[in-house]
């Protein structure tokens, strides 16, 4: 909707996309190395720019079951990663069994998993140093 | 002489009030031409007014010069008080005596002097007509004398304008080759009054000059039978007191004034300042149905959201820059009537890799420039095709400003790039590293300044750099990058100035006299928006314009109106606003739009009273005054018409819109006549 122009950030690292060069978060937003994605490493940001939010889905990960959106670059329109939304309340259980993967992690309030909450995950081979 | 001279007498009612009335009365004075004509009347008149005329006549009028006995002094009118009316605050005398010299200086000679019989007051006194009368016959020996007992304000002065009359009485005297006297001028005269040396030395000099013409030219003066000798009574006017030598047209003066002081009123002013809108008798104000308010056509060729537009300079063409990575060139008649006018794209400018975002015309109209991320192409207007591609900018290029004289034009980016552009597409020069991301980027007018606004930020390497970097821009998630307005002068290339703001710089246009600036600010929290005036030579806000909305996206606004009087902008809530620029009032809020902003807004160069506006619901809008032919006082939101597209002949389907709901339908592309597209 509208016009409006890629934020550009400032930082003494920039991660931009792979692709495309826009700029994405900065090293100082960053908040954990350890994570993993379909293409392999992952880095959990606090704060990305230039991103484009898909529909939520529900995916299930090593950690449970949570509800993301994935995120695609403004410009080139490339996945990048995705960014957690929120977590299933208890009230809506998933129909498909193929799902379930035990009571505990989809209950709605998790603890261990809420700080990732409103978070983004970066692919590590989907971004580049950028300057 | 004048003043003795005794006319006709003033009838000063032909009803049988008894007593000439104190105020206002009108004085008939007949030229003398009419004297043997108003014989009759005389008579009448006469008998009349004889027993009313008191016994000292003024000293106005005396008994001889007539051969009519039955000449009348001028009863003088004396009148109590001081004032023009009794609740005035204006002088009854300078009132008088400024109306005198109006109608001496119309022609009404006799009137003029009835006037002065009649109030008593004199427009100048006796010494001051006798020193107009000895400048303009050069008698400058009793001119001098009679500038003595002027009231000169102090020695100094009176030295200044003794040398005026000096200097003028040598130059006379050059033209008629009477040297030696001119000479002796110089001398005695000239010389002690301890002027400055130059100016002396430059007079001496002109005594070389061998023949007159030589000597007017040099001088710059134009001769003792020219206007020479009334210029140097204005310029003594200067030290002389106001009162006692009223200055030149004082009277116009005054009414030039009131008439400006009414068009400042005027919010909705919008014909050009020599028309003949302005009349003494009534206070002038514009009417409001003479603005432009109303929707008379929407295109909509376009498939996507409509970034920009610009109107070509001759004002019958438009560029739209759309987010379907094309750009149209629409074909308007302006100077039609609404009704059947024809709109029509004339070329689609395809080709475009990325969304388009600029468009800016060459000062002839014959070259259109878009640019689509950092792509810059030049189309040839006429044939609609592309000319050159120019791939120079490594970042989206966010603005192209053609020079004032055409020979080039600028691109700027949000690579820091500022690039100076041949014509024809060659790179001239690079004005290297900016210190910002150009959002947008404008030449003034009269070719001394380039304007740019951007984001400003430290890059991260550090050198190579050219302005100070500013410390605080190392925030965690780069959002608070401060913007700056920065004015180069555009010869030597140096920055001017700097000036930070605070919130987002997204457009900035200038005045057509190079000295303000419009810049469209979106603020960082929820704060409300703001369009600065920038004053270019104060270095400060003018003024500042709220009402509009701007968050997140590139919203612009220009000057429109006669004399840019106005301001217009898009905003994000589908409506454009309009405002007096002068002082700052929202004049019109206009919706129609559909959902989505209105990016961009842009007034017809050569038609005072038409704007452009372009949305994100794929439409551009033309904006005119309501046509008076419609039914009732149009309302902005029942009664805008669209002209419709016509392969020549007959209206298609003419849609009435209500509340802004488009109802989809569009400009034939395939079917249009006459129009070659792309």
């Amino acid at each position: 909707m509208g016009m409006s122009y890629r934020r550009y950030l400032n930082g003494a690292r920039i991660y931009g996309c792979s692709s495309c060069k826009t700029h994405l978060a900065t090293i100082h937003s960053m908040i954990s190395r350890a994570f993993h994605g379909q293409h392999g490493r992952a880095y959990l940001f606090d704060g990305v720019v230039n991103v484009i939010e898909g529909e939520p889905n529900d995916r299930v990960m090593t950690t449970g079951n949570h509800t993301v959106r994935d995120i695609y670059c403004c410009k080139c329109g490339q996945t990048l990663g995705w960014k957690y939304v929120g977590f299933l309340p208890s009230t809506v259980l998933t129909s498909s069994s193929a799902y379930d993967r035990g009571g505990v992690q989809d209950r709605a309030y998790e603890a261990s998993q809420k700080y990732k909450e409103g978070k983004f995950i970066l692919e590590r081979n989907l971004l580049v140093d950028v300057q | 002489m004048r003043l003795t001279e005794p006319d006709q007498e003033s009838a000063v009612s032909v009803q049988l009030d008894t007593q000439p009335e104190a105020g206002p009365s009108s004085v008939a004075g007949s030229s003398n031409g009419y004297n043997g004509s108003t014989a009759k009347q005389n008579g009448y008149s006469n008998s009349y007014t004889n027993g009313h005329s008191k016994a000292s006549p003024t000293d106005a009028t005396n008994g001889g010069g007539r051969l009519e006995t039955q000449t009348t002094s001028i009863t003088k009118v004396s009148l109590p008080g001081s004032t023009l009316y009794d609740d005035s605050y204006v002088d009854r005398e300078e009132f008088v005596r400024l109306i005198i010299q109006s109608l001496r200086d119309v022609g009404y000679i006799e009137s003029a002097a009835t006037l002065e019989a009649e109030s008593g007051y004199t427009m100048e006194s006796p010494e001051v007509a006798e020193f107009r009368r000895c400048i303009l016959d050069a008698d400058w020996a009793r001119a001098n004398a009679a500038l003595m007992r002027l009231g000169v304000a102090d020695d100094e002065r009176l030295w200044e304008a003794k040398f005026l009359i000096s200097q003028q009485k040598y130059l006379e005297l050059l033209e008629a080759n009477k040297i030696t006297t001119a000479l002796h001028v110089l001398r005695n005269e000239l010389a002690p009054m301890n002027v400055d040396p130059d100016q002396l030395h430059a007079l001496s000099s002109l005594m070389m000059c061998s023949d007159p013409e030589d000597l007017r030219q040099r001088a710059g003066w134009d001769g003792a039978s020219g206007h020479s000798r009334r210029r140097l009574l204005g310029n003594l006017q200067r030290y002389i007191p106001s009162s006692v030598m009223i200055p030149q047209r004082r009277f116009a003066t005054l009414l030039d004034q009131a008439r400006a002081y009414q068009q400042s009123l005027c919010l909705y002013h919008n014909a050009p300042s020599n028309s003949r809108t302005f009349s003494l008798y009534t206070d002038h104000l514009c009417d409001k149905n003479a603005f432009p308010r109303v929707t008379t056509a929407i295109l909509e060729v376009h498939t996507d959201e409509v970034w920009n537009l610009e109107w070509s300079h001759s004002g019958n063409f438009l560029a739209s820059a759309s987010k379907d990575k094309t750009a149209i060139i629409w074909r308007v008649e302006h100077d039609k009537d609404p009704s059947i006018r024809d709109i029509s794209p004339q070329f689609i400018l395809r080709d475009h890799p990325y969304p388009v975002g600029c468009v800016a015309w060459s000062l002839d109209d014959s070259i259109l420039l878009t640019s689509a991320e950092h792509f810059i192409k030049l189309w040839n207007t006429r044939t609609g095709l592309c000319v050159r591609s120019l791939e120079a900018h490594t970042d989206v290029v966010t603005a192209l400003a053609w020079l004032p004289d055409g020979s080039g034009f600028i691109s700027g980016g949000l690579d820091r790039k500022i690039i100076l552009w041949d014509a024809d597409g060659k790179q001239r020069d690079s004005w290297g590293q900016s210190p910002i991301r150009v959002t947008d980027l404008t030449v003034t007018p009269d070719f001394t300044r380039l304007v740019a606004v951007g984001m400003y930020d430290v890059p991260a390497s550090g050198p190579g750099v050219t302005a100070t970097p500013e410390n605080g821009n190392q925030s965690g998630a780069g959002r608070s990058a401060e913007n700056r307005v920065i004015v180069y002068d555009l010869l030597t290339k140096q920055p001017q100035l700097f000036i930070p703001v605070d919130g987002e710089l997204t457009s900035v246009e200038v005045s057509d006299d190079s000295r303000y600036a419009l810049i469209n600010r979106a603020p960082e929290a929820n704060a409300p928006c703001e369009i600065h005036l920038w004053d270019l030579e104060s270095e400060r806000v003018a003024r500042r314009y709220l009402g509009h909305k701007q968050s997140k996206h590139v919203i612009r606004s220009c000057f429109g109106g006669v004399d840019g009087t106005f301001v217009a902008s898009g905003s994000e809530d589908a409506i454009v606003y309009i405002w007096h620029r002068d002082t700052g009032t929202l004049l019109e809020a206009l919706p129609g739009h559909g959902p989505g902003s209105v990016n961009s807004v842009a007034w017809n160069p050569q038609n005072e009273r038409m704007f452009a506006s372009c949305s994100d619901d794929h439409t551009i809008r033309i904006w005119e005054a309501p046509p008076t032919n419609i039914m009732g006082v149009p309302d902005a939101e029942e009664h805008s018409r669209q002209a419709h597209e016509a392969d020549g002949k007959g209206k298609g389907k003419s849609r009435e819109r209500w509340d802004g709901q488009a109802t989809g339908t569009s400009y034939g592309l395939g079917s249009s006549s006459g129009s070659t597209l792309l």
